[in-house]
């Protein structure tokens, strides 16, 4: 998906000065680039935060932006990154949590773990068990549909590693599933 | 093509990523295999129920004020990045600056009526006395000088 001509119109009339042609420049990715954000970081308010980010940084660096590329995959990699380095935060800050908290938890029992999966969604139970950069494949490749090329070039890898961490995300989402749908096994 | 390089195709062969060439290779081994069928199919089937979870997540969007105070406020903030608030000098220099410019009023003040007057002349009119005052802006302190007008020291906070 290349950029089309009045995107590139609207780029440079912001690079120009005029500023308010990045409203109509954006506004068509509103949703999707919420709804990757959102995808990306499964919690709403933070997904909020990462989209914010990422048409601030849109804006603040518009002059670097390559208009042979896709706008809407240029947004998209910029709001990928910023998921990715609170996502490594929240984990660093909840690894911490379990530490101090490691005993009250073992208190609680493995019911009340058992209840908390139960009311997640089939996609929080997937993606909870891929790693930071299938949990980004899959969204990107099987909830957002984006194909191989356009995954790699949002997340800045080759179209191999793509490939490699599909592979494995699909194998780990497919346990998922079927350890909760059984009968799906025999296709039915 | 045996069972374990099929396997580790099916994959990508569910989500339809594969080559036509490669598809051709495995589907044709599928075909003859129901293990690998029953996992090309278990595949397709995870796929299909998490897509649709996906499709029926009901994702939201901006209310149309928020949206609208985010754009007006990103383009506020690089607006204000690219014109800068003029940088104010530190207070010890502005002071400094006015010191100096009281102490030159007053010596050439004091100056025009001693060495410039020609020799035999009548000394013209003005102040015998002249104060200076000094106030530092940080503390309030007043340091008054009291000069005669050859320039000689009289004393200060009188």
């Amino acid at each position: 998906m290349r950029m089309n001509e009045t995107e590139k119109e609207l780029v440079e009339m912001v690079l120009s000065g005029r500023s308010e042609a990045f409203e109509p420049l954006v506004t068509p990715y509103r949703q999707p680039l919420l709804a990757v954000a959102y995808r990306l970081t499964r919690d709403w308010e933070e997904a909020k935060e990462v989209a914010q980010e990422a048409l601030l940084r849109a804006f603040k660096y518009l002059g670097r932006y390559d208009t042979s590329r896709s706008f809407r995959n240029w947004l998209f990699q910029i709001a990928a990154n910023e998921a990715r380095d609170r996502l490594r935060k929240r984990r660093r800050e909840a690894d911490a949590a379990v530490e101090a908290g490691r005993e009250s938890i073992r208190n609680q029992g493995p019911e009340s773990g058992r209840r908390a999966r139960e009311f997640r969604s089939d996609i929080d139970n997937c993606l909870s068990v891929l790693s930071a950069r299938e949990r980004e494949v899959f969204v990107l490749r099987d909830l957002e549909d984006l194909n191989i090329k356009e995954t790699a070039g949002i997340l800045g890898i080759s179209s191999v590693s793509v490939r490699v961490n599909l592979s494995s995300a699909r194998r780990k989402v497919r346990d998922v599933i079927l350890a909760k749908y059984p009968h799906l096994e025999e296709g039915r | 093509m045996r069972c374990r390089q099929a396997k580790k195709a099916v994959p990508l062969l569910a989500g339809g990523d594969l080559s036509p060439r490669k598809a051709q290779k495995i589907l044709a081994h599928i075909e003859g295999c129901r293990a690998c069928r029953l996992d090309l199919e278990g595949y397709r089937s995870a796929l299909g129920r998490v897509k649709a979870a996906a499709r029926e997540e009901g994702l939201r969007d901006w209310s149309d004020p928020e949206w609208k105070g985010l754009l007006a406020r990103i383009i506020t903030e690089k607006s204000a990045e690219r014109s800068p608030a003029p940088r104010l000098r530190p207070r010890w220099a502005m002071a400094s600056g006015l010191a100096a410019v009281v102490l030159l009023a007053v010596l050439t003040l004091v100056f025009r009526n001693s060495i410039f007057r020609p020799e035999g002349t009548a000394p013209a009119a003005g102040p015998e006395v002249v104060s200076v005052t000094m106030v530092s802006q940080e503390t309030g302190l007043q340091v008054v000088w009291f000069l005669n007008k050859y320039f000689e020291w009289k004393g200060d906070n009188k």
